[in-house]
């Protein structure tokens, strides 16, 4: 228990299409600035490791940005590592910071994210870049996008458990809708399940509001031994402690086709919610966590880790989340800032924002309008590509 | 005034009085293009696309636990031993499939594709594992379990693996 790192503190920036008053290194002080005001610290003098997360050199115009902004944050001389694993690079951060802590290597680490995907480029030009992460010459030269990996991922799960697009809707429209209570989120939407449906097709069966956002901004999160914290941190003693208690991490191949004749679901995610529950004394998912942040990349990708998180049996996951499951005002509220379709998504900072959320329902400090009462376990769920790369890290209050 | 060729704007960020940035509310932006060519070698997968000015459709094949990669892999992760050529007929199953609705322009061939186009994993008769390519087909006729091949193109393309495509078997 002694190295199990505590949460600190958190700061985000507002995440947002379009930030032309920033680039990565302003949106980053953003965020550190409300890590400051957050934990009650004056500076980042006793902090003994930074760790810089974001996934793309191409949309920041800039390699070695970790040195950039590790010197722009006044981190230097202590020692950085940079951390990459596409979507899932926040998280990816988040894990490795927890090894650094746990193996005494360091008493406290800043992780910091933060990424500039929005209107810096077209979306032609968005997509063109993404593509770079699929396979270059099997995928991303015949004109494949993740958007459609990912589509016929969704058409597969449909063709064999009957799940259907209202139900993938539901997704787009709560989550949205949670958004509204978060005034960091970038597109707050009251919107029908008639309105997803009716939005245009982008790769069908998805459509444009099934889609999640590309944004710009920035996430931090302070990670320490408890001893560390209680020394330099008066607000670490002022509210309840925040473990970051478990860890898990799986793989997949980088191809859809090579997967077959699995084509409904994500292997990685379940080889990373087996380990971070076995670390965690977790054995029954459903019942035993009280919030979670799922990577809602696109609205049906909720519904298929909503299966492979174990929250209910494989095929079930369209009518669980269509009969409300998941809602504010369900058995395990999911997505509770707006997740990646309203609160935004910019990829090195995605993971931590999660995470941020996560600490700050078990802190009880969530807006109370999406705050989750009495909430004391909560899991954070990211992957890059189609689940090529799985992380599910898991918090817990304990007061 | 000396011109500065890439700008494209200046903005004034509105920002309360007790902003701490209010001082720095002005914004200026610029048009930048960044452009790169590559000698991009296709290495150990060479062959499939030389064969494919052919007409003939490799694969490989793992001689120990004789697996078929299409798309060809040269080593067999699961043995970790070299694969060999073998050549496959060309016909195969559609398994899933989206239909797309817009191009990444990833390419030349690919920005020239009329939208929508359909995106399919198809199980070649032979293979083990899902080949994915364009299924030039009505994408309301385009089904799960549908019959496709091998189509070879005879215009030039950019990237070879454009010298193909799947279409319906009729
Ligand atoms: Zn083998």
């Amino acid at each position: 228990m002694k190295r199990v790192p505590v949460v600190v503190g958190i700061g985000m920036t507002r995440f947002a299409a379009d930030r032309p008053d920033c680039n990565p290194r302003d949106l980053l002080t953003d965020a550190v600035l409300a890590l400051l005001a957050d934990a009650q610290l004056q500076d980042l003098k006793a902090v003994q490791h930074g760790l810089c997360s974001y996934e793309s050199d191409h949309f920041n115009k800039q390699m070695t940005l970790a040195a950039i902004l590790h010197d722009q944050i006044g981190l230097t001389p202590v020692p950085n590592v940079r951390i990459e694993g596409g979507g899932a690079t926040g998280a990816l951060a988040l894990r490795t910071a927890w090894a650094y802590v746990q193996s005494g290597l360091c008493d406290s680490i800043l992780v910091y994210g933060c990424e500039t995907n929005g209107r810096g480029v077209s979306s032609q030009t968005a997509n063109q870049l993404f593509a770079l992460s699929a396979d270059f010459d099997w995928e991303m030269m015949i004109g494949g996008t993740y958007t459609g990996f990912y589509a016929a991922m969704m058409r597969a799960h449909m063709q064999r458990y009957g799940t259907t697009a209202e139900q993938f809707a539901h997704v787009a429209v709560r989550n949205r809708r949670n958004a509204r209570f978060n005034p960091l989120a970038q597109k707050p939407m009251e919107l029908t399940i008639a309105d997803v449906l009716a939005s245009r097709p982008v790769a069908e069966p998805y459509r444009l509001l099934d889609c999640s956002l590309l944004s710009d901004g920035a996430a931090v999160m302070l990670l320490a031994t408890e001893e560390w914290a209680r020394a330099h941190s008066a607000k670490f003693t002022a509210r309840p402690a925040v473990y970051f208690s478990a860890t898990g991490c799986g793989t997949d191949t980088m191809r859809l086709g090579d997967r077959y004749p699995e084509l409904t679901n994500f292997r990685a995610k379940r080889a990373a919610a087996q380990q971070a529950y076995q670390m965690a004394g977790i054995t029954d998912p459903l019942h035993q966590i009280d919030v979670a942040e799922l990577y809602d990349s696109y609205s049906g990708v909720e519904i298929q880790a909503v299966e492979d998180l174990g929250f209910v049996p494989a095929g079930q996951g369209g009518a669980s989340v269509a009969s409300g499951m998941f809602d504010l005002d369900g058995e395990l509220p999911v997505n509770t800032d707006g997740g990646l379709l309203g609160r935004g998504a910019p990829v090195g900072a995605t993971g931590i924002a999660q995470a941020a959320e996560i600490a700050l329902q078990l802190w009880g400090e969530a807006d109370p309008r999406r705050q989750v009462a009495g909430a004391r376990r909560g899991l954070t769920d990211t992957h890059a590509g189609i689940a090529t790369l799985s992380v599910v890290n898991i918090f817990e209050r304990r007061d | 005034m000396p011109d500065v060729k890439s700008k494209k704007d200046i903005l004034q960020i509105e920002a309360g009085e007790d902003s701490l940035w209010a001082d720095f509310g002005q914004v200026e932006r610029l048009t930048l293009s960044l452009t790169q060519t590559y000698t991009h070698t296709l290495g150990r997968y060479s062959r499939f696309f030389i064969e494919l000015e052919n007409q003939r459709f490799m694969a490989t094949r793992c001689g120990r636990c004789q697996r078929v990669y299409a798309p060809p892999r040269p080593l067999c992760p699961d043995c970790l031993c070299p694969t060999y050529w073998v050549e496959l007929a060309g016909t195969g199953t559609v398994q899933t499939f989206s239909v797309q609705h817009f191009s990444p322009g990833s390419n030349a061939d690919v920005a020239a594709l009329k939208t929508p186009y359909v995106f399919a994993y198809v199980l070649l008769d032979g293979a083990s594992t899902l080949f994915p390519h364009l299924l030039i087909a009505d994408p309301a006729q385009v089904t799960v379990g549908m019959r496709v091949r091998v189509h070879y193109v005879q215009q030039p393309v950019e990237h070879p693996i454009h010298l193909i495509h799947f279409i319906p078997v009729e």
